[in-house]
């Protein structure tokens, strides 16, 4: 008995208390989005007129015609202080138009420096993009013509009679397909044997497959025609 | 993502179903306990009342015949009776039977006696203590469901992060936020539990010493009774 009554009061808070937890969360856990306005400092600046407001005058008879004097001296002197400020405002503006113009040829200047500094910087920047690239040719260049060097050294049987100090100085005339179509002797080491011996090295490699990923540009400058020393270092004598 | 995506509700709206599941466990193990929670601390109360007033009336001086019969007669109105009274009931019963047959040996009856009451007694235990595994369960398992859902949900986002090709914060942070809730809800069903457990264990130790010391007492007041006959 006692058991039941107290599961169902159980079950009660229980519920009670699920519920308002989440009604608590779903009811006020935004994420805070601090607006944060900065109120503005600023001083408020009026235009106060300095002379005291005048009182008004309480007009007797007897001094009438002593005011409308003074009144129509009042006048002479406004208008005389009117022609002056004219006079003035035109001073002011003849200075004003001189001195824009003057500005105006200032800006001029300095626009034209500016361009020409642009373009001082564009052909500088022109001229290091085109060193740049042929630092990369000749980069490019130079790994194939260690192909082509190493590939020649490899089918090179030397002669018995090679010695070390032998140098011959070939040029081998390529095709864009990496072709060899000519050998030509342009110094020789001075021993009929190894001259050969060179030659035949370059009529059996007969073909450098590789060129043909070259560029045509880049074949055209350096690959149509190429210079090749043979020299055989590593004899001991 | 405009603020409105970040209000809890939508967020959890929008968790994966794992996610949401793993909520929904955890929010049924909240509830669950929370009944437990407060089923259990009336129980106890109850007890811990019903054995102070049982022990004050008991050392009252009042006939134990009498407080037999009357024990006896409000647990046939109210159906089971409760606490420290069964095993009184329960001893003193075994002890008249034992004692009304002639030839009864005093050992015999107090053995007898005394296996009654430790019977009552462990059935007083098992009553305390149920639901207090439960409360165990649930205190030490659901910080990990809620892990789980938060691991898997913020598994999730970074898998989401690494399709897109501007990783910003704003592209996880609602992820990983949703995936908390999970840990969250984990924790908020936790704490309490581990707090009503821990308390509750120590309540019931408490009681079952009483019903033990009160026990021996009555035991040795049958040993005195059976012996100087």
């Amino acid at each position: 008995m006692r058991d039941i009554s107290g599961y169902s009061i159980g079950v009660l808070v229980s519920m009670v208390i699920h519920v308002a937890v989440v009604a608590a969360l779903i009811g006020s856990w935004q994420p805070d989005t601090v607006q944060v306005m900065v109120q503005p400092q600023y001083i408020e600046a009026q235009l106060v007129e300095l002379a005291p407001t005048k009182k008004p005058q309480t007009k007797t008879p007897a001094r009438a015609k002593a005011d409308s004097a003074k009144k129509q001296r009042e006048q002479e002197k406004r208008r005389a202080a009117q022609r002056q400020k004219a006079e003035a405002k035109r001073l002011a503006a003849l200075k004003e138009k001189q001195a824009r113009e003057q500005e105006e040829k200032r800006r001029r200047e300095a626009e034209e420096q500016r361009r020409r500094i642009e373009a001082e910087l564009e052909q500088a920047m022109v001229k290091e993009q085109a060193q740049i690239n042929a630092r990369e040719d000749q980069r490019v260049a130079n790994s194939y013509l260690q192909l082509i060097r190493q590939r020649l050294t490899d089918n090179w049987n030397r002669p018995p009679s090679a010695r070390r100090d032998m140098e011959t100085l070939i040029e081998i005339r390529l095709v864009p397909t990496g072709r060899i179509v000519g050998v030509n002797l342009l110094r020789s080491s001075g021993d009929p044997a190894f001259d050969r011996s060179v030659e035949q090295a370059a009529f059996k490699a007969e073909q450098f497959e590789e060129l043909q990923q070259l560029e045509p540009r880049l074949f055209e400058k350096h690959f149509r025609t190429v210079k090749v020393a043979f020299s055989p270092q590593d004899l001991r004598l | 993502m405009n603020e409105e995506n970040l209000s809890i509700l939508s967020l959890i709206l929008n968790a994966s179903v794992l996610v949401q599941m793993v909520m929904g466990i955890l929010l049924i193990a909240s509830l669950l306990s929370w009944i437990m929670i407060i089923q259990r601390s009336f129980f106890l109360g109850a007890a811990q009342r019903g054995f102070r007033e049982f022990e004050d009336t008991f050392w009252s001086g009042i006939d134990l015949n009498n407080l037999y019969d009357e024990l006896t007669a409000q647990v046939q109105e109210d159906g089971a009776g409760d606490g420290i009274e069964n095993v009184f009931r329960a001893g003193f019963r075994e002890f008249n039977r034992l004692a009304q047959s002639d030839k009864a040996d005093p050992d015999a009856v107090m053995e007898g006696t005394d296996r009654a009451m430790r019977v009552a007694l462990s059935r007083e235990d098992e009553k305390l203590s149920t639901n207090l595994p439960f409360l165990a369960s649930v205190a030490s398992v659901s910080p990990y469901i809620g892990l789980f859902g938060t691991v898997w949900g913020i598994m999730n986002s970074f898998r989401g992060l690494a399709m897109v090709q501007q990783a910003t914060l704003a592209t996880v942070a609602p992820g990983i936020s949703e995936a908390l809730i999970a840990t969250a809800m984990g924790l908020f069903a936790a704490i309490p539990a581990v707090i009503a457990y821990n308390r509750y264990a120590a309540q019931v130790e408490v009681i079952n010493g009483n019903y033990e010391t009160f026990a021996e007492e009555f035991s040795s007041i049958l040993h005195r009774q059976v012996h100087s006959r």
